[in-house]
C-alpha cells in the first residue's frame, strides 16, 4: 500500500547528540502528484524532517519511504528518485551557472548531449539564460535561489523536494516561484515535498499541509479543510482612539476569555459571528468606547495556525505546571 | 538514464576539481614557491657540505632536490583538503551528497585532482633542477620514478587530509592537522647523510619516519639512477601510508557523510 505513496514517514524520531529532540514521532503520508507542504515556524523541526527523506540525516527511531524505498536502507534509490533544493546547500561559486547544470545532470547519470539539452531548457524556463554563462560567485540571492530548483530538476524526479523555497524573497520572485512550481507539477506530475514558514505559502500552493510543531504534527489535512474545521468566524473590532485598546480588550475579554490585541485592533474567536457582533457593539456601548471599525470574516490559515499553536502552548504550559 | 559507473564519476567530479583549480591559480603559488625556495636557498647555502665524504659523491643539488619535492606534495596533498573544505563551506559539497554518486568518489576526486596539480608540480621542479645543473644518469626513467614517488607519497598525505577536512569541516582545524608534515620532513637525513647526524635520538627517529626511505629512493634515483633496493624501500614506506591514510578517509566519510 506505501508503494504508491510518494513519501510515508512512521513514527519518526530525531534526537540529536546534544540531546535536542528535533522530532518527536511525526506521521505523514505524501501521495503520488500532490503538492505537500510542512508547515511551522523556525526551530519546528521542517528542516530535520526534509534532512532525513533527504538521506542527509539518520533518524533517531521510526521509518520513512520514498516511493517504497527505506531512506536508512536504500539510500541510492532514494537519492536517484528525488530532486532537492534546500535550503542550506551552495554551487560551488567558481563554476558558472551552465556547468553547474550539466554537471549535476551528469552525476544523475544523463549523457552529456542530454544534460546540456535539459541545462538549456532549465534555463529558458527559469529565465536564467543571461546569467548561465556567468560564475556563480556574482548571482544575487533569487538568482541563486532559481539556479537551486534548476538543479534539482534536472534529473526529472518524481518528488522534488523544496525547503523554505521563497524565503527572503521579494513578493515578485515568491509569486514567480510558486507559478514554476505549480508547472511542473501540472506539466510533469511531479510530486512536490515543501516546506515553508508562510501560511500564505501553504494556502496558495499546497494540496494539503501538515502543521509542525516543536517536533509534533499538530494537525494535517487540506487547507480549505483546516480552515472549515474551526466552524469559527473572526470578528476584529478597533478602536477610533488608540489609547482605549486596553480597554477595549478587556470588555471583549468579559464577553471571549480568549480574545487578543494584534496591533491597532481586538480579535476574537467566535462561533457565529453576526450574533457576537451584536453582543460586542453593546458592550462597547456601555463601555463608552467609539470604534472605527469592525471585521466580521472566515478564519484564514493564519487563524488555524495561530489557535492550533495557542492550544499547544496552553498545554505545554500545563504540562509545565504539573 | 543509466548509472554512473564508478570510474564516469571520478572522472567528472575530478574534471570539475581540476576546472576550478584552474580559474585560480594562485591559490596553487605559494606551494610551488617553497618547494622552489627549499632548492634554491639550500642548495646556494649548503651545497659546500656534499664535498664532505658522508655523502659519497651525491652532489648536494640531487641530495635536497627530494626535500624540495617531497615538501611540495605534502603541500599538494594539502590542497585536496582544502578543496573538499571549500566545498563544504561553500554547501555544494552538501549538494553533491544529495546525488546518487558513490560516497568514496566524492573523497577520492579531491585527492585525484590534488595528485595531478602534484605531477604537474614535481616535473616543474625537476625542470627548475635541469636548470640549476642537476645531472640525470639514471635519464627519464629515473625522473618518471622521481615523480612517481612524490605523487604516492602525495596521495598518502591526500587520504590524512581529507580525512581531517572531513572531522573538522573546517580550514582552520585542517590546516592544524597538516602541522604532522613538520616532524615528518624534518626528523629525518633532510639536510645530511644519516652517518652525519650526531643526535641518537635524531637518528632513531630518522630510521623510523617513512620519508627517510622516500628520501633515500628519490636520491638514489637521482644520483645513481634505478637501483632496485632502495626503490623498492621507499615504495613500501609509500604503500604503508597510504594504506592507512586511504583507509582511514574513505572509513571517515563512510561514517561521517551518513550522519551529518
Amino acid at each position: 500500500m506505501t508503494k504508491d505513496l510518494a513519501v510515508a514517514a512512521q513514527r519518526l524520531c530525531k534526537r540529536y547528540d546534544d540531546g535536542k529532540e528535533a522530532l518527536s514521532g511525526i506521521d505523514f503520508a505524501v501521495k503520488e502528484g500532490e503538492i505537500y507542504g510542512l508547515l511551522g515556524a523556525n526551530g519546528a523541526g521542517k528542516s530535520t524532517a526534509v534532512q532525513i527523506l533527504t538521506t542527509l540525516l539518520l533518524p533517531t527511531a521510526g521509518s520513512a519511504k520514498v516511493f517504497g524505498h527505506d531512506v536508512v536502507r536504500d539510500q541510492q534509490a532514494v537519492r536517484r528518485a528525488i530532486g532537492v533544493a534546500l535550503q542550506d546547500t551552495g554551487v560551488d561559486p567558481l563554476l558558472t551557472g551552465f556547468e553547474a547544470l550539466e554537471l549535476q545532470g551528469r552525476l544523475y547519470g544523463v549523457s552529456q548531449g542530454g544534460a546540456r539539452q535539459r541545462a538549456r531548457e532549465l534555463s529558458e524556463l527559469l529565465q536564467l539564460e543571461e546569467f548561465a554563462r556567468r560564475r556563480i560567485a556574482n548571482y544575487s540571492g533569487g538568482i541563486r535561489r532559481r539556479l537551486d530548483l534548476a538543479m534539482g530538476l534536472v534529473h526529472r524526479p518524481r518528488l522534488l523536494f523544496l525547503d523554505e523555497p521563497t524565503t527572503g524573497l521579494d513578493p515578485l520572485s515568491r509569486n514567480a516561484i510558486w507559478d514554476f512550481v505549480r508547472t511542473v507539477r501540472k506539466e510533469s506530475g511531479t510530486t512536490v515535498f515543501l516546506t515553508t514558514q508562510y501560511l500564505e505559502e501553504a494556502d496558495s500552493l499546497c494540496d494539503r499541509i501538515a502543521i509542525l510543531r516543536r517536533g509534533v504534527v499538530v494537525a494535517e489535512d487540506t487547507p480549505s479543510r483546516l480552515k472549515r474545521h474551526m466552524r469559527r468566524d473572526v470578528i476584529e473590532l478597533e478602536p477610533e482612539d488608540p489609547a482605549q485598546i486596553d480597554e477595549l480588550l478587556a470588555t471583549v475579554r468579559r464577553l471571549h476569555p480568549d480574545a487578543m490585541q494584534e496591533k491597532e485592533a481586538v480579535r476574537a474567536f467566535v462561533s457565529h459571528g453576526a450574533d457576537a457582533a451584536r453582543e460586542l457593539l453593546d458592550a462597547a456601548d456601555r463601555a463608552e468606547i467609539s470604534l472605527s471599525g469592525l471585521r466580521v470574516s472566515p478564519p484564514t490559515l493564519d487563524d488555524v495556525f495561530l489557535e492550533i499553536t495557542r492550544e499547544d502552548d496552553a498545554q505545554h504550559l500545563e504540562r509545565g505546571a504539573n | 538514464m543509466g548509472r554512473l559507473r564508478f570510474v564516469e564519476e571520478i572522472w567528472l567530479l575530478t574534471g570539475r576539481s581540476l576546472k576550478v583549480t584552474l580559474r585560480e591559480p594562485w591559490a596553487v603559488v605559494p606551494n610551488i614557491a617553497i618547494s622552489l625556495f627549499f632548492l634554491f636557498v639550500y642548495n646556494a647555502g649548503l651545497s659546500g657540505i656534499a664535498l664532505l665524504p658522508a655523502f659519497g659523491g651525491i652532489p648536494y643539488l640531487a641530495f635536497i632536490l627530494p626535500v624540495a619535492l617531497v615538501s611540495g606534495s605534502v603541500g599538494g596533498a594539502g590542497a585536496a583538503g582544502q578543496a573538499l573544505i571549500r566545498d563544504i563551506e561553500s554547501r555544494y559539497f552538501t549538494k553533491l551528497r544529495l546525488t546518487p554518486v558513490s560516497r568514496t568518489a566524492l573523497v577520492m576526486a579531491p585527492m585525484l585532482s590534488g595528485m595531478i596539480q602534484l605531477v604537474v608540480q614535481t616535473v616543474l621542479i625537476l625542470l627548475v633542477a635541469l636548470l640549476l645543473g642537476l645531472k640525470l644518469p639514471g635519464g627519464l626513467a629515473a625522473a618518471i620514478g622521481v615523480v612517481l614517488l612524490a605523487a604516492g607519497w602525495g596521495l598518502g598525505f591526500a587520504g590524512y587530509a581529507v580525512a581531517a577536512a572531513l572531522r573538522s569541516r573546517s580550514g582552520r582545524s585542517a590546516q592544524a592537522a597538516t602541522f604532522l608534515f613538520f616532524p615528518l620532513l624534518f626528523l629525518s637525513d633532510t639536510f645530511v647523510p644519516l652517518s652525519l647526524i650526531k643526535a641518537d635520538w635524531m637518528r632513531v627517529a630518522a630510521r623510523i619516519n617513512p620519508t627517510t626511505y622516500v628520501f633515500d629512493a628519490m636520491r638514489t634515483l637521482l644520483a645513481h639512477g634505478v637501483v632496485v633496493t632502495p626503490v623498492l624501500r621507499g615504495l613500501a614506506a609509500i604503500v604503508a601510508l597510504a594504506v592507512i591514510t586511504l583507509g582511514f578517509a574513505v572509513y571517515t566519510a563512510q561514517r561521517t557523510l551518513r550522519q551529518a
